[in-house]
This record gives C-alpha cells, structure tokens and sequence, in this order.
C-alpha cells in the first residue's frame, strides 16, 4: 500500500530521517515535510503527524537528527516509513553512530544534523516543530549522489 | 569520510527548486527557494519561509496568496540567474524574460513549472530573519513537463559551465577517495576553525532585527531607475528629406545621416554661404539652404537636425513645428525650463516629433551595462562615478553663459546625468560645488562636481571639467556590492571587475612568499572586458537612426522630449546648488 504521503502529497519533495531517543527508547521516522526555517537564529522544521511514535518521543526529549537520505537509501525510507515504532525497533537495522554530544547520527546519509526544539506549532493532525540546528556531518563518500525524492518511492 | 557541516547548507535540507511569485498592487515579486515543503496531508498546507529582506515577503504578507512553482530540471539556468539576480531588482520576470500569468485565482504563476501550487496564507510564525508562511493549497496543477526530474538545490549551488562535466570528475574524485585526499592537504595548509553553524550561516546570510531595519531603510525594492536603454534601432525604409541645420557640430550630424543610406536625403543649412556650400558639397547634399526661413519652407524636406547655440533651439523648433516639419535638437533642450516647456507644447499642438539628440541612451556600453546590473553582476548598484570633459577652451557663444545656458556641467554633464539616470535611477538631490576658475575667458564655470543622492540608497558623484586632463580614466563607474563596472568613451566594450575572485586571483593567493604575491597580483587579473556587438560606440549613429525611424513611422522616439527636459531640470538645481551652496532636492 502506498503511504498517503506519496500519493496524496502536492509538493515533490527530498525524503529526510527523523531519529529521535528518549531515555533507552529510540525511533527512526521516515518524513518529508521538513525543511529550513532562517538563518539566524539558525534553524530548521519538521512536521509530524500526532499519532505517530516519533511525536510521542519527541514530547518527551525535544532533541531529533535529521538525516538526509541519497538515492541509493530507498530501502530505509521505506522501512522506517512502513512500521511503526511502537511495534518494531527500526533503528536495530539502522548503521547509526552517536556523535559526542549523543545523538544518533546515520551512516551514508547525505547529511545528519542535530537538532533542539525551541518553538512547537499545532497544525491539526501534525504538529510543526521549529528547532535550533546544533552540528551537521557530511558523508564525503556520497557527496556525489542526489537527494531521495519522494517520488523515487513511488517507483 | 564525514566532515563537519559548517553551514545550514550543509545540512542539504534544502531540497527542491521552486519560484515563489505573488504581487502587490499589480507588481508581481518573484524569489528563488528551495526551502518550501507540504506541512500537512489533510487539508494539505505548505510552508515557505521567504527572506524578509527581499519584495516577496511584502508581497506574500499583504497579498496573503502565492504560488509555488516547481521547476524542472531543465531550468537550472532560469533558477541560476534568479539566484544571481540583485536583490531588489524590479520587474525579475522581464529582466529573465519568463511569462507570468494571472488566471481566476489571482496568482501570478509560472509557465512551464514541473508544478504549481496555489496558495493562501493561514498563518504566520516569526522565527527571527525569515518569517514562516503557513498556507492552505488552493488549488494544483500538474503541468506537460510531468515526467522529468524536479530541480534540486545541490544542482544549482555551483555555476559550473560544464555541469555534466564537473559531475564526472566529481563522481571518479569521490569514489577514488581522491576528494578526501585533496580536502586533508588542503586542510592541513589552510586548517579551518572549528565548525560553528549558527555563527558561519549568520555571518554569510543571517540578518538580526536590528541589520534588517538597515538593510530595509532604502526599499526593498529599488523603484528609482524610469529609463532604460532601448535596444538597438530599426533600419529605415522610407525615403526621406532631412536638413541639417548649423554647420559647426551639424556636420558630425551630416555624417551619421549620410551613413544611414540613400533613403536619407541630405539638406545643409547655414549662414555663412561658403562654409554651408562647402559642407554640402562635402556630404553630396540634395540642397543647400541659407538661413533657418528657407529650409522650413522647402516640400523637400521632413524633418530637421537642428546645431545651434542653446538659446535658439526654441525659436527653431517653433519655426519648424509652423512648418509641420519634425525636429532633432541637440542637447540640452533649452537653457531654461520654460522654453523646454513651450518647446514640447508646440511640437505636441502641431503634431510634430520633437527629440533631443542625447547620445547616452544609445550608447551600446550603458545598454551592455544596464543589462549586467539587472542580472545581478555587480549586486546592489552603490556609488556612480563619471569624469566628464577633458581640456577644452570653448569661444564665441559656447564661452557665453547666457546664450549656452552655463558652462562644462550644461554642456557635457548633461550627458551624465542622463547616464546616471540610465544605470542608477532618478536621483532625489544635489549638491554642487566647484573648484577656482581657471578658465576666465568664458563667463560660465570651467568645472563643476556634483554629489547626488537617492532614497533608494545610491550615491553619485560627477565631475565634469574644461580644465582638467582626464588621463586614462574610464568615464563613467558604477560600483557595487558584488562588482565594478568601467565605462570609456567611444568604446564599444566595459571593463567589469568581480568582486568573486577569479582563477588566476586564487590560484596566485597560494604563492608564498607574500611579497612574491604582491609583484605578481594585478587588478586586470580580475578585469572581464565585455565586447558589445553594436559598434556603434558613442551611440551617435543610433540615436540618428532612431530619429530617422521615428519620423518615418509616425511614431513618438523611444526617448521624448520630456526625457531630455528631466536632464535639464537636474542641471539647473545643480546650478542652484551651486549658487548657494546647499544641497537642493529634485
């Protein structure tokens, strides 16, 4: 079955991974309603749906990375766009590291980006969670590669 | 390998490549963004975060609708060039000569978008220098090109010219581990500080409340620049009579007539027999004529090229326009407002074409010039510069301040106040100040400089001298933020100067020891001359032509009269400032 977020979307867009740890708890969420917010104070949004897990997790510990995904990561964005993490650990198949500061950055993705939240907007079914960025990582060795779009999942 | 990401754009959240348009009181705005995504399925919203520094927001915000339009991937260069485009250019849609539309909805949209989504403003979240725009989608569509890739924000950050190229070597660098290799040498020789997102993105873009009161206090959008240059004139296909009137200056007139071809038949008027005789024969003229009387009386001819002392082009044109005959008068248009004035009047009551004869506005290096300022080259266009005259002792009545309407600043600043109006824009006021006369054998002054200022935030400074050599200096140059322009005289290209260093720049920035560094940089190593393809260098044969044509199609020049009377009412505030040695507003 084809997310609603593929078929119903009116914007293509790039296909991020929101990864999120609260306490032992940790959860990865496949989105594409992200996106930047200003350049000072430096920040950036994402918009999560209430009912999902990550929303959950995110309440309690408003810290997430953002991992922006190549075009070769379709099978993660349709793993951890598929499952929800409250019946499945999705990061236990995740090649995820812990930066120093411990957030859970991922392996091969484009970029991986740390951030907090500061400001929360509800928007109905979604919540828009506005977050100061604190580091990025770029991964050299897909630095060639061209972003996950969503329509790359439709195919 | 990872790296640590030292700007927001490193944390490629920045996706797909789109143009936001909306407008405001019929001016439609548009911006580059890629930072615009849905927010939510049901009703589906999307956000776009518009810089507040640019028109849009205006526009978004008091509008309150927009559109997105996703671009293909095909359009990197329309995306590129909207990206380089200055900040608060007017008009972005002509400059790229893209085609807004405007359908039931009332949204200027895009043709040709991958997408278009119509929207309307919900919400506002302000989140320091962007503000977030959350809107409800009105309405979509999904347009032919439907098939191809969106347009990403990574294709677009490098202007290379040879994409596919770059992308190869890039790729074979990468998978090599080349690129790895070259970013640890370069590190160890140049090692960076350590990452600081917020203070890196802030230093290159980030605007605080108090830098946006600064940045916003001249416009966002600059509204100053009325005319522009027009593009190059038609040929001519009627045959016509025109007579040259004086037989000083009207001989350079003589010869640019004469090379618009045999559909121009020459007249020379003149008083002094022999002079107007010899002149004639010179340029094989179809007729002779000996005082202004006779020329306007004569069927033969058209229309009339008039080289007089300044305080007779009223007169004259009055004498043409009783004669139904059109008139090309040398600038400036009178020596004082009233007689432009009255001089328009009577050309508009007997339905006659009255052009002054000003050269700027075709000269092919402003054209080049206006072009690259609208593109973006130099950025945000700051501070004019003309040096204008050169060694000159005028006589007779040019050494006359009553009968030439002043000295240096009406004869050859006129010239450079419509060049100012042509690159920068209307000036809003003046000061005028001048040095001792050196020249006493003519009553009006010998030099004059003059600063100008505009609202919208430029400045210009002009210095026009009959007593100063000019050197090898270009004569007109406008500076910004992102580059310099150099204009000469009678050239037919510009010098322009990036403020981007250029390869050689970088490449010699590497050589140690620094004193080797300085012998070898140069500032023409910067320097990209710009070639026009018009020749036509001091614009004098298409400002003939356009004469010509107007005459011949019945049709108002591409610059009227009131153009040139504009030119004048800046040289007489001038003069005003001058006088009393305050700065007089325009």
């Amino acid at each position: 079955m084809i997310s609603p977020y593929i078929s119903t979307s009116v914007i293509e867009s790039t296909v991020g991974l929101v990864i999120v740890k609260a306490g032992e708890i940790r959860n990865a969420m496949t989105v594409s309603f992200y996106s930047e917010v200003a350049h000072h104070p430096t920040a950036l949004w994402i918009s999560i749906a209430k009912s999902s897990f990550t929303h959950e997790l995110l309440r309690q510990q408003p810290e997430f990375t953002l991992a922006v995904l190549n075009q070769k990561q379709i099978n993660i964005a349709n793993t951890c766009g598929s499952v929800s993490g409250r019946d499945q650990d999705k990061c236990s198949f995740l090649d995820l590291y812990e930066t120093p500061q411990g957030f859970l950055f991922l392996r091969g993705a484009l970029a991986s980006t740390s951030s907090r939240v500061r400001d929360s907007v509800d928007l109905g079914e979604h919540t828009l969670f506005i977050a100061n960025i604190l580091e990025t990582e770029l991964e050299s060795r897909t630095s060639h590669l061209r972003q996950l779009l969503l329509s790359d999942l439709k195919t | 390998m990872r790296w640590p990401g030292r700007t927001i754009w490193d944390t490629r959240v920045q996706g797909v490549c789109g143009i936001i348009a909306a407008s405001v009181d019929g001016e439609v705005h548009l911006f580059a963004s890629a930072t615009f995504a849905q927010v939510s399925l049901d009703p589906p919203k999307v956000i776009i975060n518009p810089n507040r520094t640019y028109g849009i927001e205006e526009a978004v915000r008091l509008s309150g609708r927009f559109s997105i339009n996703v671009l293909p991937k095909s359009a990197r260069y329309l995306m590129i060039n909207l990206m380089k485009m200055r900040r608060r250019q007017p008009e972005k849609d002509k400059v790229l000569g893209i085609r807004i539309i405007e359908d039931d909805l009332r949204i200027p949209f895009l043709e040709g978008n991958l997408r278009t989504v119509f929207c309307e403003v919900e919400r506002v979240v302000e989140s320091g220098d962007r503000r977030l725009y959350i809107a409800r989608v009105l309405d979509f569509r999904i347009n032919p090109l439907a098939g191809e890739l969106p347009l990403l924000f990574s294709q677009v950050t490098v202007h290379s010219k040879y994409p596919t190229l770059r992308h190869v070597v890039r790729t074979s660098l990468v998978l090599t581990g080349a690129l790895d290799g070259l970013k640890r040498v370069k590190q160890k020789l140049r090692p960076s500080p350590p990452a600081n997102i917020p203070k890196a993105t802030y230093e290159m873009a980030g605007c605080t409340e108090q830098e946006m009161t600064v940045v916003l206090k001249p416009g966002a959008v600059d509204r100053s620049r009325i005319l522009r240059p027009p593009g190059s004139p038609r040929l001519i296909t009627k045959t016509l009579g025109i007579c040259v009137v004086g037989t000083g200056w009207g001989q350079t007139h003589a010869r640019y007539l004469q090379m618009l071809g045999p559909n121009v038949r020459i007249f020379i008027c003149g008083q002094n027999r022999e002079k107007t005789d010899r002149i004639a024969r010179v340029f094989g003229a179809a007729g002779v004529f000996y005082g202004l009387e006779q020329a306007v009386a004569d069927s033969r001819v058209d229309a009339l090229t008039l080289a007089l002392p300044h305080h007779l082009h009223k007169s004259a044109v009055e004498m043409a326009a009783a004669h139904q005959k059109h008139a090309l008068v040398e600038k400036p248009i009178a020596t004082n407002l009233a007689d432009a004035d009255a001089m328009i009047n009577t050309a508009r009551q007997a339905g006659v074409i009255l052009m002054i004869a000003e050269d700027m506005h075709f000269r092919p290096a402003i054209r080049e010039a206006v072009d690259l300022i609208d593109r973006g080259a130099i950025g945000e266009p700051l501070y004019f510069l003309a040096h204008a005259g050169g060694v000159r002792r005028p006589s007779g009545w040019a050494a006359d301040k009553e009968r030439m309407g002043g000295g240096v600043l009406v004869d050859i600043g006129v010239h450079y106040v419509r060049a100012l109006r042509l690159l920068m824009g209307e000036p809003d006021s003046v000061y005028a100040s001048s040095a001792m006369q050196i020249n006493t054998k003519m009553s009006g002054e010998d030099s004059v400089q003059l600063m100008f200022s505009s609202r919208f935030g430029w400045q210009g400074h002009m210095l026009a001298s009959w007593s100063t050599q000019r050197g090898h200096l270009p004569d007109i140059v406008v500076a910004g933020e992102r580059g310099t322009l150099h204009l000469w005289p009678g050239a037919h290209y510009l010098d322009y100067y990036p403020v981007e260093p250029r390869l050689a720049t970088k490449l010699l920035s590497f050589v140690r020891p620094y004193s080797l560094q300085e012998r070898l940089m140069r500032p023409t190593l910067q320097r990209i001359r710009k070639r026009c393809a018009d020749k036509d260098a001091t614009g004098y044969l298409g400002e003939m032509k356009e004469f010509v044509a107007a005459v011949a199609e019945g049709r108002e020049p591409v610059t009227p009269a009131e153009d040139a009377r504009r030119d004048l009412q800046i040289i007489l505030r001038s003069y005003e400032s001058l006088a009393d040695g305050t700065t007089h507003s325009i």
